[in-house]
């Protein structure tokens, strides 16, 4: 058992830290909430590719740079202190190049692959899995896509998909078999889809924040050339099955709303006893030193998920109760955080008695959605009762 | 980051899982409950045997000189049968004590005696509000003229008090030259003492200890005077993470056979087990098993490598008392009647997790101790 980093380890983080200061000090971007998902800044993830940090735990042969998913975990941790605009080539990064490395066709490999690690123009990726009617029974998608030859016909209707209007490409879930009586998971296949292709309709979806961020995707009739199949025709849910534990657990489901909780904490440092009264500051003290015990246990469980990985294990369990206990705690912070600015916290946008910078009704306003995506907490508890616990399925 | 054992902390984990699991079952624990002595001398013999109540210490006294990190392991091995016996009070509590702060003539006496289990000794930590007193004792001792002292007072829940051959007291003395909360050690059959047994939730032999005008000799003091908070600031940042570790055990046994009845118990035509509200229970019952491992095995890995680790003890030791104790409570839900009675062993845990909790400070004080770290 080792709780501290190796000297290289130690050294990396350095390394990410420097180049994150001198970006501040340049401002080239200001720390604030939700940076990971409105983010979206090629010429930052251009910087950060020169330096090997998009796909750095990708095979070499693959253009990566074969580095552990604990040296992914700090840089991640490090991005995540300052929410650093990472949104150009997030997904990418996490999802899509590992999911072609393990499943894609060579051409797939030697088009995408280098072009992601250098954050090229139009390498910007959004996932097409959620429909209406198949949320977290994702197996049940009624998006179809037809064989016609040499390309395949998608109709159907994606939704919640996520910085769909800034994608060039998605990565799509959509049903190959129409046989009823094949299992779904048989049926089901896995495409890479030009966001631009003739047929391909996106249509805001405004959330309670009042923001754009996630869309609706109308396929009619849009035609997909074979080659961007991903992987084996029907085998779509194995794989993503397969792939979503690797990506499942990260920092960015702990850390979004880092930001509120370092002003947070500098903010009652400030104001001290004196500036909240010996009853109200001994609650603030109790509830803080809780999210720090809550945030320190779930980066533990981070870098836990990570060496997991690191040891040539399929982490399913371990990601699943990651991602689930970290969200809960997002959940927790920004509570605690409004209470103790008190009435304050409702002020919105920029007036001279906005706190945090209009943080804290922000990331109120983000909460909900934090136990939503990439899997409720619910059915991430169904997976670990029954992957972990071999408990007898409902 | 490395989140692997080393292989001789495997060999000892299993060894001891081993040992445990075939020596110690609930009923014989519930036995030694009631039985006066309150622990089983033949059990006792075997560990000391095995080298366990020497594991921490140099080989010049008959320890091992072992890692500290082992030790919590064994700690965890030990929370999963709950076997009571003075292990912690004598080998740990006393035995660091006597390591910390008694002198050399003091260490060779005491710490070989005890490391073979030949001598059992026990510590007063308490006082008549349950407080740990020791940076300001309400034990007196006074000096008298011939330089010994005079000792006043009480402590309570001193477990193992009726068999102890020494209770470590930390008392407030008095003196001519200097004074201060100072370490004494009180013979435990020292005229003028009082010994009253109190039934307590997990029925651990464990006494009230008054003392009326009890005679100390200057050679029974331990360590120098007035320096007594000092070292057991010390012994007792160690002694809660191996309490940590019981707890640890403790919740590991509970998840697992929570889960495990969950597994067999037929209702409706189904195994309990298959309902989501069932399984969502067990689930973050696993939940803080598995987060209860990481910040207590942080903790006593930092401690046992000797790096600064104040916050993540104090961390350690919020985090398992709440979560042991909360999952004991979903356990007996999930269990139901069963768990309720006395044949079952679930109810040791949940009074253990209390016990525990209540050890060395609950959740909300070391949240304090947290909030302090962090300049709050």
């Amino acid at each position: 058992m080792k709780f501290t980093f190796t000297e290289e380890q130690n050294q990396f983080r350095q390394e990410v830290r420097d180049f994150l200061r001198a970006e501040l000090e340049a401002g080239t971007f200001s720390v604030h909430c939700g940076g990971l998902i409105e983010g979206s800044f090629q010429e930052f993830s251009r910087k950060m590719a020169k330096r090997g940090w998009i796909g750095l735990t990708w095979p070499k042969e693959h253009g990566g740079q074969g580095r552990t998913y604990v040296e992914k975990a700090i840089l991640m941790e490090e991005l995540m202190k300052v929410q650093a605009p990472i949104g150009y080539h997030f997904l990418a990064d996490r999802q899509v190049g590992p999911a072609i490395i393990y499943f894609g066709s060579q051409w797939q490999k030697e088009y995408f692959l280098p072009r992601i690690v250098r954050a090229d123009d139009g390498m910007r990726f959004c996932l097409l899995f959620s429909e209406p009617n198949a949320g977290s029974d994702l197996v049940a998608v009624s998006t179809t896509a037809v064989k016609d030859g040499d390309i395949y016909i998608i109709k159907g209707q994606k939704v919640w998909t996520s910085g769909g209007h800034l994608a060039d490409y998605g990565w799509l879930l959509a049903r190959t078999n129409m046989d009823s009586s094949i299992p779904r998971h048989l049926s089901c296949s896995e495409f890479i889809i030009d966001m631009k292709s003739p047929g391909l309709t996106v249509r805001p979806i405004i959330n309670m924040a009042g923001k754009h961020s996630f869309n609706e995707v109308f396929l009619d009739d849009v035609r997909v050339p074979k080659r961007f199949l991903v992987g084996q025709e029907n085998g779509g849910f194995k794989q993503i099955m397969a792939q979503v534990d690797y990506e499942r657990a990260g920092f960015e489901r702990l850390m979004q709303n880092y930001a509120l909780f370092e002003q947070l904490k500098s903010h009652v440092r400030q104001r001290g006893k004196s500036g909240f009264g010996d009853e109200f500051y001994s609650w603030i003290k109790d509830s803080i030193a809780q999210l720090e015990i809550e945030f320190n246990v779930g980066r533990l469980l981070c870098y836990y998920t990570a060496w997991t990985i690191d040891q040539g294990k399929q982490p399913t369990n371990e990601a699943a109760l990651c991602k689930a206990y970290c969200t809960q705690y997002e959940q927790r912070l920004n509570d605690v955080a409004t209470r103790v600015l008190g009435p304050l916290s409702q002020i919105r946008g920029e007036t001279r008695w906005t706190a945090f910078a209009g943080d804290l009704a922000e990331s109120y306003l983000w909460a909900p959605s934090y136990n939503l995506q990439g899997g409720t907490v619910e059915i991430l508890k169904n997976i670990v009762a029954l992957r972990k616990l071999g408990l007898p399925r409902s | 980051m490395d989140f692997s054992f080393k292989e001789e902390t495997i060999l000892l984990k299993n060894n001891a899982a081993r040992y445990l699991k075939e020596k110690c079952p609930g009923s014989l624990v519930k036995n030694i409950i009631k039985d006066e002595k309150g622990f089983s001398p033949a059990i006792w013999k075997e560990m000391a045997e095995m080298g366990w109540f020497g594991l921490i210490y140099d080989e010049q006294y008959g320890g091992i000189g072992g890692s500290f990190f082992d030790l919590f392991i064994l700690f965890e091995e030990m929370g999963k049968v709950l076997l009571p016996s003075p292990f912690f009070t004598s080998a740990i509590l006393s035995g660091m004590v006597i390591r910390e702060a008694g002198d050399a003539n003091l260490k060779a006496e005491y710490l070989p005696s005890i490391i073979r289990g030949e001598k059992i000794l026990t510590v007063g930590l308490l006082d008549e509000r349950g407080r740990y007193d020791y940076e300001q004792p309400n034990l007196e001792a006074k000096e008298s003229s011939d330089g010994s002292y005079a000792v006043e007072g009480t402590r309570i829940l001193v477990p193992y008090a009726h068999i102890a051959h020494e209770i470590l007291v930390c008392a407030h003395v008095n003196g001519v030259k200097a004074e201060g909360p100072t370490l004494l050690k009180i013979h435990g059959q020292a005229d003028g003492q009082k010994k009253i047994p109190l039934d307590t939730l997990t029925g651990e032999k464990t006494f009230a200890v008054v003392y009326e005008n009890v005679n100390v000799s200057a050679k029974d003091v331990i360590g120098s005077i007035g320096k007594g908070a000092t070292y057991l600031n010390k012994i007792i940042t160690h002694a809660t993470i191996l309490k940590c570790g019981e707890m640890l055990g403790g919740l590991e046994r509970v998840v697992e056979m929570t889960v495990e009845y969950a597994k067999q118990r037929q209702q409706f035509g189904r195994p309990i087990g298959s309902f989501q509200v069932i399984q969502h229970y067990c689930v973050d019952m696993a939940t803080f098993l598995e987060t209860t491992r990481l910040i207590t095995y942080q903790a006593a890995s930092l401690l046992s490598e000797d790096i600064p680790c104040h916050k993540e003890i104090a961390m350690a030791k919020a985090w398992c008392s709440d979560a042991y104790k909360k999952s004991t409570w979903t356990a007996q839900q999930i269990h139901g009647g069963i768990g309720f009675t006395e044949e079952h062993d679930l109810h040791l845990f949940y009074k253990h997790a209390k016990a525990l909790e209540l050890e060395f400070g609950d959740s909300w004080i070391h949240r304090k101790k947290v909030a302090e770290e962090m300049g709050l």
